[in-house]
């Protein structure tokens, strides 16, 4: 496959001297036009045949190629009038500056030279580290700049002029405006030596070639002509500018031709300069952007670089890629959660490549002969030419087809693929799955493995690629298999867990009082297709914590106690404790995939997750767990505890109030009075919510599903519990101030009194989701909801571009073999990574061994 | 350098550097402006958050809520009372904030500031203590006059003379010293000690106070930690505040990746942005840099010098085409293929 003849090492930057630009081009344009009457290119026009050619039936008349094969070529264009290069105008006027007016040397004297010689030396060497190279550009900027000031040439002795540089290209000496021709003789005049010191390559760089006097013109390639519907053809922007570019040279020189006086053949010569300026920027600043007919600013050379849809960044930093594919995900509970589910038609337009060996010829034989689904679509021959596989072409390729041949083949079971939802924020936001092949229309993935991708199945959709060369699937496979990210590079916890339905299930099973008979312990163990039985206990029950440990793997000693919560496995079962968020969920507090992962690697983990999902999700379905608003209806006793809490609340602020208008409030260390108030109202308000958290985990059943999935983590916490059933508390918080602006003086709305600063005058709400809010609660809570849309909407721009000048400027760090961290050109970052060279995807590992050691 | 040796430690070649700023800036999403009820401390109305992030990686030369911690030896630390002397020797006033009003006397060249009572009363201030301050900053013949005003002499008529020394005087400060803001004492969690926490940073002369541990002395302005201690001090003080704003909104991201951050941008022995004023502005090769921004002005300065991108970061290489150099395209190693050729 690989056929790289050439590799680019290097790529250097340089101007294009007239010379070069001459011998470079096929064709001298001298036509300011496109296409005659007929529609046919005109010999000497923007789109002449000798610069490629586009139209399918014409013959390039350079190459003898045709629309496909040509790779276009340059033309140029003589100007009659030279004129300036804007875009090069500051170098030019840093030149001029530097140099004398007469003599065109540097305006240094030999000693100075000397000097400033060896700070660019020190500059440009390699050796160079990039603090003292920076010192180093910083003191070539600052005597640049003195050299504006010097007034009389160390050389020649000439009194310097003051020369002036007015945006974009207008030069003067004195009051006297410089024109192109004498810019380019000044140029011209300067020394190789003095541009080598400067700085500037002279073999590659004359500046005076900024000074244009032919026009370099692209190939028809790069700015092809459509043809409309209609039959009307449509030009490129660059052709249209090249075409006035080309007409105001004309007129310019049938002007001068005919003698016409200077002030007119001065305007022409101006309106060519502009003309050149936008071909080559139009955006630049000073002069008006030329226009479409329709006033739609053209988009010239600097607007095609440039920019989010710039060819840098759209075509040349981010690449269309085949072999790969897009659709609708949806979730499948059926399938591992290293699996992706792809439609049946995907797979069968996908195809994996199948590199014909001497060993595996018979192989491909019958692969090829196959006329039913994982078959052959594409055989790719030695010379690289491929050949799509027809009824007709079918024999004949099989007597073809020998060592080197590479046969594409329908994706099928087993075959690895690579899976990313945008915005890939992280790199498990690409992560490799095994393709399953299932009727439908959409990707299918499992709950754990929506976690790293931040996916939903709200109509999310997500890439499929599939990875072509036997070294991309050899680093798909060990590098980027979903098991493998299953601890987070930032921070060494858990990424990939269940949660929602797979813990709450795990949570009921694992209770003290779960025990299941026969047959429904049979079904839950056929599910997560383990083939044994736990053992029996309590007559002829099974219990949940015995069917649950048949998941773990065999002899795994585990321990962990946070809080109230234990969590014990000996020897390979559950002894003590409930499986919750904290132990099997995501986070930093899931010690179990770690020990797991530790001591029987990740496959052995993926194993567990998949199978204990399964079980998870069966056994939720067997309990019944359901939610309704019936969860969230409080009984009279709760509501009374609600209606004291609020009372209670309600007097305390009250009574700060009281202390705040009667002076008596001790103010808050380094608060104003106000403040100081503001501060404790918040307080005693964030408290109450709490208390009412407090009194509904306290008194509410632990059957019910609500306080079930609250307690297990499956699924929110008390605080939506306690905004639901008892009430919602403080709105509209804004850098820890209350709400308080409003259009009426002194309140939010005219409803309130004036300076009332008590809680529900401040955005207090004491009515629950259940009650529903008042007419003005509902106000203050919209108030809340649309601050935070706002936020929302900030953020993700801010962080959006954080993240991307954060990649750009780290990008190029590394670590060698030694453990230092490196950037490409080898500076050193860090001498050993993190301070002790450990990976942070596996800190946890190494804390836990740290720990057993300490033992 | 000693290796550790570990069965945890970072494979050769791994891309740390796009991972660190990958898990720096992938929770910047989540990074809401929560409201934060620490009753009580000044401080805790500090710039945090996003903003915060970005202020520090864009290496802003002062923050927009500068802190100073100022910590006391061992002999001042247990006291309350010594702390509150250090904080009212650094606290900053500012004069226009004790005066009620300036009356010029052009004919005498003189200036009488009269003082507002209840403000001097709130500052523990006299008027004799802002005279003195007055005269030791300004040089100025500053007096206490009747009723406990300043009577400044200037030794001049001339009136552009004497409008000049008022308009001086307004912006001058009568306490504490220049930048330093409002100091308060504040007591730690967990030691116990008194320390002294201020709204300003101005660490040099904080730190020539009696009874002030310098070594121990704190402020988030990262510049002036690199003015006063140099280039490690700044970088540790990065980190810090780094780690410390990433905490405060529960974000979990482990500090290998912080100190990558602080290390690049202090291993050129100076502070470097974050960006195309910084690194990425200072990278060595042309694509690079016009692949991240001011596209045209780098592919015409390159143009014009000569320049050579030498093809050895990520950005270029994948511009072109071609393999980057990290990660398993960091192996120089490979073996030679040889394809269908008969062994024997």
């Amino acid at each position: 496959m690989s056929m790289q003849a050439e590799v680019i090492k290097q790529i250097k930057f340089g101007i294009f001297s007239q010379e070069q630009i001459k011998k470079l081009s096929v064709a001298k344009l001298t036509v300011p036009d496109t296409y005659n009457e007929d529609g046919y290119p005109i010999d000497g026009g923007l789109l002449d045949q000798r610069l490629g050619v586009i139209d399918p039936g014409l013959v390039c008349k350079t190459c003898g190629g045709r629309a496909k094969t040509c790779p276009g070529h340059f033309g140029h264009i003589e100007l009659v009038r030279p004129v300036m290069h804007s875009e090069f105008a500051k170098i030019v006027n840093m030149l001029l500056q530097a140099t004398c007016q007469k003599c065109h040397r540097i305006l240094l004297n030999d000693e100075q030279l000397g000097a400033f010689k060896a700070e660019m030396n020190k500059e440009l060497s390699e050796e160079t580290p990039a603090a003292e190279q920076a010192q180093g550009k910083q003191a070539e900027q600052d005597m640049l700049k003195k050299l504006k000031s010097v007034k009389k040439c160390p050389h020649c002795g000439t009194v310097q002029e003051k020369l002036k540089f007015s945006m974009p290209t207008y030069f003067y000496v004195g009051e006297r405006r410089l024109k192109p021709d004498e810019i380019k003789d000044m140029l011209a005049k300067i020394s190789d030596e003095d541009l080598d010191i400067l700085g500037i390559d002279s073999k590659t760089s004359r500046p005076e070639a900024l000074v244009l006097n032919t026009l370099l013109v692209p190939p028809v390639d790069v700015r092809p002509s459509i043809t409309l519907e209609t039959g009307e053809r449509s030009e490129d922007d660059l052709t249209h500018k090249l075409v006035d570019i080309m007409r105001i040279n004309q007129r310019l020189e049938q002007n001068i031709n005919a003698g016409a006086p200077q002030i007119i053949i001065d305007d022409l010569w101006e309106l060519l300069q502009y003309h050149v300026t936008t071909y080559f920027n139009n955006e630049t600043s000073g002069i008006p952007p030329a226009r479409h007919r329709s006033g739609r600013a053209l988009k010239t050379i600097a607007q095609r670089l440039k920019g989010k849809e710039g060819r840098f960044r759209y075509n040349l930093s981010g690449k269309r890629v085949n072999y790969s594919a897009r659709t609708v995900i949806s979730v499948d509970p059926a399938i591992d959660v290293d699996e992706v589910g792809v439609p049946r038609a995907i797979a069968e337009k996908l195809t994996v490549p199948f590199y014909v060996t001497e060993w595996n010829l018979e192989e491909a034989k019958k692969l090829l002969a196959s006329n039913q689904y994982p078959m052959v679509i594409n055989v790719v021959a030695l010379d690289g030419k491929r050949k799509r596989i027809l009824d007709t072409n079918k024999e004949e390729l099989l007597k073809e087809i020998k060592p080197g041949y590479i046969l594409e083949r329908q994706l099928k079971d087993g075959d690895l693929a690579l899976f990313n939802r945008q915005p890939s924020l992280h790199r498990i936001s690409i992560m490799a799955h095994r393709v399953r092949v299932l009727p439908g229309k959409t990707f299918r993935i499992t709950y754990p493995a929506t976690i790293p991708y931040n996916a939903d199945f709200d109509g999310d959709e997500m890439n499929l690629h599939i990875p072509q060369t036997l070294e991309a699937q050899a680093e798909a496979k060990y590098l980027m298999e979903v098991q493998e990210q299953i601890f987070s590079p930032k921070d060494g916890n858990v990424i990939i867990a269940n949660g929602e339905d797979g813990i709450i299930g795990l949570f009921a099973l694992t209770q003290d009082d779960t025990y299941l008979d026969k047959q429904e312990t049979e079904y839950l163990l056929g599910t997560a297709g383990i083939r044994e039985m736990p053992k029996e206990s309590k007559g002829h029950m099974y219990s949940g914590k015995d069917i649950f440990s048949l998941l773990l793997p065999k002899g795994l000693n585990f321990e962990v106690q946070s809080g109230n919560d234990k969590l014990k496995i000996k020897n390979g079962s559950l002894v003590e404790g409930v499986i919750t968020k904290r132990a099997y969920g995501l986070g930093g507090g899931n010690k179990l995939f770690i020990a797991i992962a530790r001591d029987y690697g990740f496959e052995e983990l993926r194993r567990f997750i998949a199978r204990s999902s399964k079980m998870a999700y069966a056994y939720a379905t067997m309990y019944g767990v359901t939610m309704g608003v019936k969860e969230y209806i409080i009984n009279d006793d709760m509501r009374k505890e609600k209606e004291m809490l609020l009372a209670d609340t309600q007097k305390k602020v009250d009574e700060l109030v009281n202390q705040y208008k009667t002076k008596k409030l001790e103010p808050l260390l380094g608060l104003t009075l106000r403040q100081s108030l503001e501060q404790m109202i918040i307080v005693e308000l964030d408290q109450a919510r709490s208390k009412a958290g407090y009194a509904l985990s306290r008194n509410v059943d632990k059957t019910n599903f609500a306080m079930l999935m609250a307690n297990s983590g499956a699924r929110a916490n008390i605080l939506n519990f306690e905004q639901m059933s008892m009430f919602l508390g403080q709105q509209a918080t804004w850098e820890g101030r209350r709400i308080k602006r409003g259009y009426y003086t002194g309140r939010v709305i005219p409803h309130m009194q004036r300076n009332d600063v008590g809680a529900s005058a401040r955005g207090f709400i004491s009515s629950s989701y259940v009650d529903g809010l008042n007419p003005i609660e509902i106000l203050m809570h919209a108030v809340g909801a649309r601050g935070a849309v706002i936020q929302k909407g900030l953020l993700t721009q801010r962080s959006g571009y954080l993240q991307r000048r954060l990649a750009n400027a780290l990008q190029d760090y590394y670590v060698l073999f030694d453990s230092s961290v490196r950037d490409v050109g080898n500076n050193v970052i860090q001498t050993l990574y993190g301070g002790d060279g450990i990976d942070p995807t596996r800190v946890n590992f190494a804390k836990e061994e740290q720990r057993e050691k300490e033992k | 350098m000693a290796k550790q040796e570990s069965k945890y430690g970072v494979q050769a070649g791994e891309p740390v550097g796009v991972i660190a700023a990958q898990s720096v800036g992938e929770p910047g999403t989540q990074m809401v402006l929560r409201t934060f009820h620490f009753a009580g401390i000044a401080a805790s109305i500090a710039t945090s958050g996003l903003p915060r992030i970005i202020e520090l990686l864009d290496a802003k030369k002062t923050p927009s809520t500068p802190i100073s911690k100022i910590y006391l030896n061992e002999s001042s630390k247990k006291s309350f009372a010594k702390a509150d002397e250090v904080a009212k020797k650094i606290s900053e006033i500012e004069m226009r904030s004790i005066t009620r009003r300036i009356v010029e006397d052009f004919s005498k060249g003189k200036i009488l500031v009269m003082l507002n009572a209840q403000a001097m009363q709130a500052a523990d201030l006299t008027a004799g203590h802002a005279a003195a301050r007055l005269k030791k900053d300004l040089g100025l013949d500053a007096k206490v006059g009747k009723h406990g005003n300043i009577v400044i002499g200037t030794h001049t008529k001339n009136l552009k003379e004497v409008r000049a020394i008022a308009v001086k005087l307004t912006k001058s400060i009568v306490n504490g010293i220049e930048g330093a803001g409002r100091a308060m004492v504040a007591q730690d969690q967990k030691t116990q000690e008194f320390y002294v926490e201020s709204a300003g940073s101005n660490i040099e002369p904080m730190m020539e106070i009696d009874g002030v541990d310098s070594s121990r002395i704190y402020t988030n302005d990262i510049f002036e930690m690199y003015r006063v201690f140099g280039i490690e001090a700044a970088r540790t003080t990065l980190a810090l505040e780094l780690k410390k704003t990433l905490e405060e909104q529960e974000i979990s991201v482990n500090e290998r990746h912080i100190a990558l951050i602080a290390d690049a941008m202090t291993s050129s022995g100076t502070i470097q942005s974050i960006g195309r004023h910084g690194l990425v502005g200072k990278k060595e090769s042309v694509f690079a840099r016009a692949a991240f921004e001011e596209t045209v002005k780098h592919l015409i300065n390159a143009a014009a010098f000569g320049q050579i991108d030498y093809m050895r970061g990520v950005t270029e290489n994948i511009l072109v085409g071609k393999q980057i150099p990290l990660g398993t395209g960091s192996v120089k190693l490979s073996i030679k293929r040889e394809e269908g050729k008969k062994k024997k």
